[in-house]
């Protein structure tokens, strides 16, 4: 099939969620992608809209700019020379800020793009350096600024609230539905979705019938995470400090895990919402985060959100309840209210307290889950942090106090 | 009833057009990101005469690359979506019937929600997996809707409704058992969207499949208009009430499975903009067909930048916006007429 002007190629990779893309397959060296984006994408959608004449019009002027990219040096040279006139002076009268960093970005030669292939096995081609980030995810953000490459992210999602600093770029809209026309509006050289925390594959397939290079992280195990955050890094050129951060986290993961060494794990339900109750199954990065604090979940499904029947749960009787809620501060009054509820005050974890409250930290696959796994680790089991100052755990293993 | 002119028809149909012109403009000035027309016009005329070599990106990409599709894509979903609903009130000669009432949308979801199971993400395979369930439910529904080798109206109806009713049921229980992860486009999906752009292929194919629909229905608009009176009567007067039928049936048919397999179930604009045209123009078909057309076109892209902009840069549903607005409008023109 053919998507738009040039090549395109259906790719019949198989993944988990999306096994297939098509990719505008521009010679990389002849013209950088960006440029082709530029002169290609605005005739190649709207042109058919055009009817007789004028549509002819647009035709020829497109093949005549695309004979051009394709062609002898000098004209080539001639193209972008002509293009960075038209830069310097806007058509409208007015500079927008958009128009001088376009201008700007022709100036500096581009290196070639790279084609990568992402997490869920799209093949992408990214313009080299990556100077303009719109992430479209909470997690991807974090891991953005963990990156420290904050200040090439120009536009993030409604949702990505963490670092505060997250809260004040330009917002593109929810995460379900953001608003193309934004994150066009931003010129991303690069756009990062998370394909299992709550972006869709209609979002991909938008932004590749725009040429827009789109890089999809799909994280189910703590593994996935920080292979995430090393990829990233590499994609975007922050190799150094992706390493730094996933060394800093492997760090606390080898010291949670010895001190959790002769500990059995301890039955819990994490609870993801309560009504209804869904909890999480075997193959989410919560299952395991929960492993690694030293836990696992009592319901065992292939479903990633399952919806729980209360009975279940009265019948398997959890060591511990987890809750990860938004706002700690109501956990009080909620906990009050889980002793008066049916089904809920049937439980011994509720009627015993037996409840883990850790920050929502835990729901994003990001750097900041380590800290909350340990927070949760050290909730379900207070007796190995008991006093261990450095990690000697092994020392005094006395199992769980149950 | 006055007597229909051609002069008539094409004044109506022209003065609706203007409507609509004005409306697309409006909608492509409007939206999360502001630009300006007058720009936007100096561009094209420099660009059309040479001196630049290409339209900035704003105007590129945000008016031609996203913008003008979505209109498009509204007019062409507005336009089927309410000629099948005028179709099918004509052929149902039932007030209440919609493009839905006949287990399309439940029957197209269900296709697109299988073709997410078994081939997960493929492009273009959930639009024409939606297609093909939703004309596969519209033939079963005909064959249940048959008594004694006639189309019969309230069987049809019935059937249509249980069918509907059965594919939501399967359609829920499909979405629960989900791994996971899949069921939230479809959720999105099932509301109906208009944000997604089109593959150029598909645009095409649905302009074409849209020309047949409305032209297959309108060749049955005097017909229809007999039909309407009773199909005894109808049939005494020497219409050939079967053949009709089926145009009618399975026009309306493609016209709501090519709606369905694009953007989703949007509601409410296959019952409320054939009524208001009846209202604002009478029940001839021959006028209510192409005015429907062009007033659900006027219906839908108005909802749509609505649901641009309200809550901009997040977006409604474009069906909510669309009931949301049309109820009081269209109780208004009913309270009106009835005064």
């Amino acid at each position: 099939m053919k998507i738009g002007r040039g090549p395109a190629t259906v790719i019949g990779l198989k993944s988990r969620f999306w096994p297939s893309v098509r990719i505008p397959a521009a010679p990389p060296l002849t013209r950088s992608s960006r440029e082709g984006v530029r002169l290609e994408a605005p005739f190649s959608r709207g042109a058919f809209l055009f009817a007789g004449r004028s549509e002819n019009i647009f035709r020829v002027m497109r093949t005549l700019i695309l004979k051009r990219s394709h062609g002898m040096g000098w004209r080539r040279l001639a193209l972008a020379l002509a293009l960075l006139v038209w830069a310097q002076f806007p058509a409208g009268g007015q500079t927008s800020p958009s128009q001088q960093t376009n201008a700007e970005r022709d100036k500096t030669t581009p290196l070639a793009p790279r084609m990568v292939t992402d997490e869920v096995g799209r093949h992408v081609e990214i313009p080299q350096p990556v100077r303009r980030i719109v992430s479209l995810a909470p997690n991807v953000t974090e891991m953005i600024y963990a990156l420290g490459a904050e200040s090439r992210l120009v536009g993030d999602s409604d949702a990505c609230d963490y670092p505060p600093d997250a809260q004040k770029k330009t917002k593109v809209g929810g995460p379900f539905t953001p608003n193309l026309e934004q994150i066009v509006a931003l010129k991303p050289d690069l756009v990062l979705i998370a394909a299992n925390s709550g972006n869709r594959r209609e979002t991909a397939d938008a932004l590749d019938l725009l040429h827009i290079p789109t890089y999809a992280t799909n994280a189910f195990t703590i593994e996935d995470i920080l292979k995430s955050i090393v990829d990233l890094g590499d994609v975007i050129g922050a190799t150094e400090q992706a390493r730094t951060v996933t060394a800093s986290m492997r760090a606390k993961m080898d010291q949670l895990r010895t001190k959790l060494a002769d500990t059995k794990p301890a039955h819990v339900l994490f609870v993801i919402w309560q009504e209804p109750l869904i909890s999480i199954g075997r193959n989410t990065f919560l299952a395991d985060a929960l492993r690694l604090a030293g836990a696992e979940s009592i319901i065992d499904t292939r479903q990633d959100w399952p919806h729980v029947n209360m009975e279940e749960v009265v019948h398997l009787q959890p060591e511990y309840l987890v809750f990860a809620p938004d706002h700690s501060s109501e956990m009080a009054t909620h906990l009050a209210a889980l002793r008066s509820t049916p089904g809920w005050r049937d439980l011994k974890a509720v009627q015993e307290n037996r409840v883990a409250v850790v920050s929502d930290a835990i729901n994003r696959p990001a750097p900041r889950l380590i800290d909350a796994v340990v927070e949760l680790a050290r909730q379900l089991h207070p007796e190995a942090f008991a006093n261990a100052p450095c990690g000697g755990g092994a020392s005094h293993a006395n199992g769980k106090a149950r | 009833m006055r007597t229909l002119t051609l002069n008539r028809l094409l004044w109506i149909c022209g003065a609706l057009l203007a409507v609509l012109f004005v409306v697309v403009v409006l909608a492509l000035k409007v939206g999360a990101v502001p630009i300006s027309m007058t720009d936007l016009a100096w561009n094209l005329v420099r660009v059309i005469v040479g001196r630049d070599t290409q339209l900035s990106s704003e105007y590129g990409l945000i008016i031609f690359g996203l913008r003008l599709p979505r209109i498009v894509l509204g007019i062409f979903v507005g336009a089927a979506l309410s000629v099948s609903g005028a179709g099918f009130q004509a052929l149902l000669r039932n007030p209440l019937a919609d493009p839905y009432v006949l287990g399309v949308s439940s029957g197209g979801s269900f296709g697109a929600i299988l073709a997410l199971i078994f081939l997960p993400y493929m492009p273009l395979v959930t639009p024409l997996a939606a297609f093909v369930a939703a004309t596969a439910t519209v033939a079963m529904v005909f064959f249940l809707g048959r008594r004694q080798g006639q189309l019969d109206n309230t069987t049809l109806l019935l059937a249509g409704v249980i069918t509907n009713s059965f594919f939501s049921a399967v359609i829920i229980f499909l979405m629960t058992t989900l791994k996971g992860g899949e069921d939230r486009g479809m959720l999105y999906w099932l509301m109906g969207d208009l944000s997604t752009p089109l593959a150029a292929s598909v645009r095409w194919m649905f302009g074409l499949g849209l020309i047949i629909g409305i032209g297959a229905i309108y060749t049955t608009a005097a017909d229809l208009n007999l039909i309407t009176m009773g199909e005894r009567e109808a049939m005494h007067l020497g219409v050939d009430v079967t053949r009709v039928k089926l145009v009618v049936y399975v026009s309306a048919s493609l016209l709501t499975g090519l709606a369905v397999s694009v953007s989703g179930a949007i509601g409410f604009v296959g019952l409320l903009v054939p009524h208001a045209m009846r209202l604002l123009f009478g029940s001839d078909y021959r006028v209510l067909i192409p005015t429907s057309a062009i007033g659900g076109a006027i219906a839908v892209v108005v909802a749509d930048t609505l649901a641009r902009k309200v809550v901009a840069p997040t977006e409604l549903p474009v069906g909510a916006v669309l009931a949301i607005f049309g109820a009081p409008f269209f109780l208004y023109l009913l309270r009106r007429r009835l005064a």
